[in-house]
């Protein structure tokens, strides 16, 4: 069994931009983009980024955001999607994300990691302050990529491809 | 001899009612259109998954800057990367506006043009519409009332599959319908309280163009009922929403009467001024640039309402040398739209241990216009219709506080329930908008490109203000609570991809294009049934009322021609 920063630093070395998310039970087929890795996010980036994921949408009894490959969607995402006006303000959010979680933040251990970013999450949701932009941004990415998973979507979602009828009132 | 006994040109909304009721009345047609070809089972990605979905679904940003600049900034909620083959390329097909002023000409060219991507809310026009010109003095009467066009509504609702219910509304009639998608609770709820605190106003479900239970004669065209999906502007495998892909071209096929040429702009129609009779429909090849002339002894414009007027405008002759059946220098004119752009939203309490299943198509419910029809006190004339509805307000694209697994489950929950309504409301006709083909710019193909001069006027503004303050009123009556109402942002003209009015119907030839039987009153052959015959715009969306024409100009067309008067 992998710990979740054995994936985290397996994917750090491995990963690739990968254009479209793809998994198969629960781990992630990472296809690299191009030969030198990363299209988007530098190393550093990266880390933050995948650590963030990681926290966000942890592995439960369910796939977590590194599992189905996140990050390295994301940095297609960015290379691919991205104008270059997009792409430097991503990476002035990065940076501004870094600096609000602490130059250590991807060596810290999971308790202090997690409670940090707690922390953030609660100032950004409890103010609509442009100072946590950056953070929502990213929140928001993570969150759209993982849901757009087939686990994500599936398993997490109970998401039926055609439905087949409406039913507009059922009870939870 | 001519070529063909008819030439339809476009295969859209009214173009595939065109093709059918000419075929089927015998006559061998043919259908003309600029775009390119589409097969379902080719182009249409509703079955794609999210997950095999490039970038989110999301077109590239410079690719936006490149060739959707105008096309995504005013339809971003429809036009996808999976999906933008359906909508043209600004770059490729460019018009003008007159300084000062925005136009929005959302476009799809292809084999059934937009009624591949309409969002399928079918209303009828009512007594009201048919009488408000002529009552307030406004533009020109039309010259047909509801009771003319009311067989032609059930003609084409029953073929087409509308979803509705009966709601006994004289401002909103009742047609023939396919059981509605029944109302969340949340919305029943709505509908209680409103219809309680505001007498006069109903909230109803909305009435739309998709199959819930199929007939004999849809099932024979390989239709079937809608799946709940929502995926139609994605195509529908299905064949459940109504369009001319799925319906009208199919039934004019199966004739054997059709021909179809894809990729043929018609620059401009032959004119015989010894019969007085359109003899000629000039193409230019969209891909091979040849040049061809396909006759025939009837024409009918189905092109859209700006392209049908540009067609007549660039047919000049000594006869008419502003344009084929433009004496009354009505062509162009009048272009109508509706706005949008005001409404409110809120969360609806009570309905928490409440989801739903499946995925509803093309809205919820429809509050029918009540101004000037049970309330009387309003600082503008005509009025507006809303469209909504109320479902759970589920994932926020990671817009919700907290992180780790409580995060992850609360995306399993459908979340608070929330009310969302928009306003639809009518533009009036004024001459002063128009389009016109510019005097110098053209398309790669040399044609005129064109220019657009249209602007909105006071009642549009204030009415619209109105609604946005009903909105509010009616979300706060119902208990709603995180009310938001965004001040008036209203839509740009052409926005709500409705055009209307450009060659208007009505009795007096010197004002108007059309007859009661959208026939030019200049050239007996020629017919207009797209939305250039609107003398008015009302506020319902406008296709079920184009298609209801459209049958009816070609019943009328095809016994004129039995009878030698074309």
């Amino acid at each position: 069994m992998h710990t979740r920063r054995d994936i985290l630093q397996g994917m750090i070395i491995s990963i690739g931009g990968a254009p479209l998310l793809s998994a198969c039970g629960g781990v992630a087929q990472i296809v690299p983009s191009s030969e030198g890795g990363m299209r988007f996010f530098s190393n550093e980036e990266l880390q933050l980024v995948s650590r963030v994921s990681d926290l966000i949408i942890p592995r439960t009894e369910t796939p977590g955001a590194l599992d189905v490959n996140v990050p390295g969607f994301l940095d297609g995402l960015m290379a691919e999607w991205a104008s270059a006006d997009t792409q430097r303000n991503q990476h002035r959010n990065l940076r501004e994300l870094g600096m609000q979680l602490g130059r250590d933040f991807v060596e810290l251990d999971e308790a202090t990691a997690e409670s940090r970013l707690t922390s953030l999450d609660a100032q950004a949701f409890d103010t609509s302050a442009s100072q946590y932009s950056a953070y929502r941004s990213w929140k928001g990415m993570i969150t759209q990529a993982y849901f757009a998973t087939e686990e994500g979507r599936l398993q997490e979602q109970q998401w039926v491809a055609v439905p087949g009828h409406w039913d507009p009132s059922v009870e939870i | 001899m001519t070529d063909f006994d008819a030439i339809v040109v476009g295969s859209g909304m009214s173009g595939g009612w065109s093709a059918k009721e000419l075929c089927e009345r015998g006559l061998k047609v043919l259908v003309l259109e600029r775009g390119t070809e589409i097969k379902p089972e080719r182009d249409y990605v509703d079955q794609l998954r999210p997950w095999q979905e490039k970038n989110l679904d999301r077109i590239s940003e410079d690719e936006i800057e490149k060739h959707y600049f105008r096309q995504y900034p005013g339809v971003a909620y429809a036009v996808k990367e999976s999906n933008k083959h359906f909508w043209v390329k600004d770059d490729e097909h460019p018009y003008e506006t007159v300084e000062g002023t925005q136009y929005d000409w959302l476009r799809g060219y292809h084999t059934a043009g937009r009624s591949i991507m309409w969002s399928r809310q079918s209303y009828r026009m009512g007594p009201q519409d048919f009488t408000a010109n002529k009552e307030e003095g406004v533009a020109i009467d039309w010259p047909v009332r509801y009771d003319e066009i009311k067989p032609w509504y059930d003609y084409v609702e029953e073929f087409a599959g509308i979803a509705g219910n009966k709601d006994g509304l004289e401002q909103l009639p009742d047609g023939v319908y396919q059981p509605a998608f029944e109302l969340t609770d949340a919305e029943k709820s709505f509908k209680s309280k409103i219809e309680t605190a505001f007498p006069g106003r109903n909230v109803i479900a909305a009435r739309i163009a998709h199959i819930t239970q199929v007939t004999e004669e849809q099932r024979a065209l390989g239709r079937t009922n809608c799946q709940s999906q929502n995926r139609c502007h994605f195509g529908c495998s299905f064949k459940a929403y109504f369009s001319s892909l799925h319906a009208t071209l199919p039934a004019a096929e199966r004739t054997g009467n059709m021909t179809i040429v894809h990729n043929a702009i018609v620059q401009s129609l032959d004119y015989d001024p010894a019969t007085n009779r359109v003899s000629g429909v000039r193409i230019v090849d969209a891909v091979t640039n040849e040049h061809r002339t396909y006759t025939s002894r009837l024409i009918f414009l189905n092109a859209s309402a700006i392209a049908s007027a540009m067609i007549l405008l660039q047919s000049k002759s000594e006869i008419f040398p502003n344009g084929l059946a433009n004496s009354s220098d009505q062509v162009g004119r009048n272009l109508m739209d509706h706005i949008s752009g005001a409404g409110a939203s809120g969360i609806v309490h009570g309905f928490d241990n409440l989801k739903v299943f499946g995925r509803r198509p093309s809205g919820g419910i429809y509050i029918p216009r009540y101004a000037n029809i049970t309330e009387n006190d309003k600082p503008y004339t005509r009025g507006f219709g809303y469209q909504g509805g109320a479902s759970p307000l589920g994932n926020a694209g990671g817009q919700l506080a907290g992180i780790g697994k409580s995060f992850k489950e609360a995306h399993k929950a459908p979340g608070p329930w929330r009310i969302n309504i928009g306003a639809f409301g009518e533009q009036l006709p004024n001459p002063n908008n128009r389009v016109t083909l510019h005097p110098t710019k053209t398309d790669k193909w040399g044609n005129p490109q064109a220019l657009f001069n249209v602007s909105y006027g006071e009642n549009e503004h204030t009415m619209l203000e109105e609604a946005r303050k009903d909105a509010v009123a009616m979300l706060e009556a119902a208990g709603c609570t995180d009310i938001n109402s965004n001040p008036v942002n209203l839509t740009v003209p052409g926005n709500r991809i409705h055009e209307m009015g450009s060659a208007r119907m009505g009795n007096d030839p010197t004002n108007s294009v059309l007859n009661k039987w959208c026939q030019t009153h200049d050239v007996p052959n020629l017919f207009i049934t797209d939305g250039a015959f609107m003398t008015s715009a009302a506020c319902q969306n406008p296709s079920i009322s184009y298609m209801a024409f459209t049958a009816r100009a070609c019943d009328y067309a095809v016994k004129k021609l039995e009878e030698n008067l074309l």
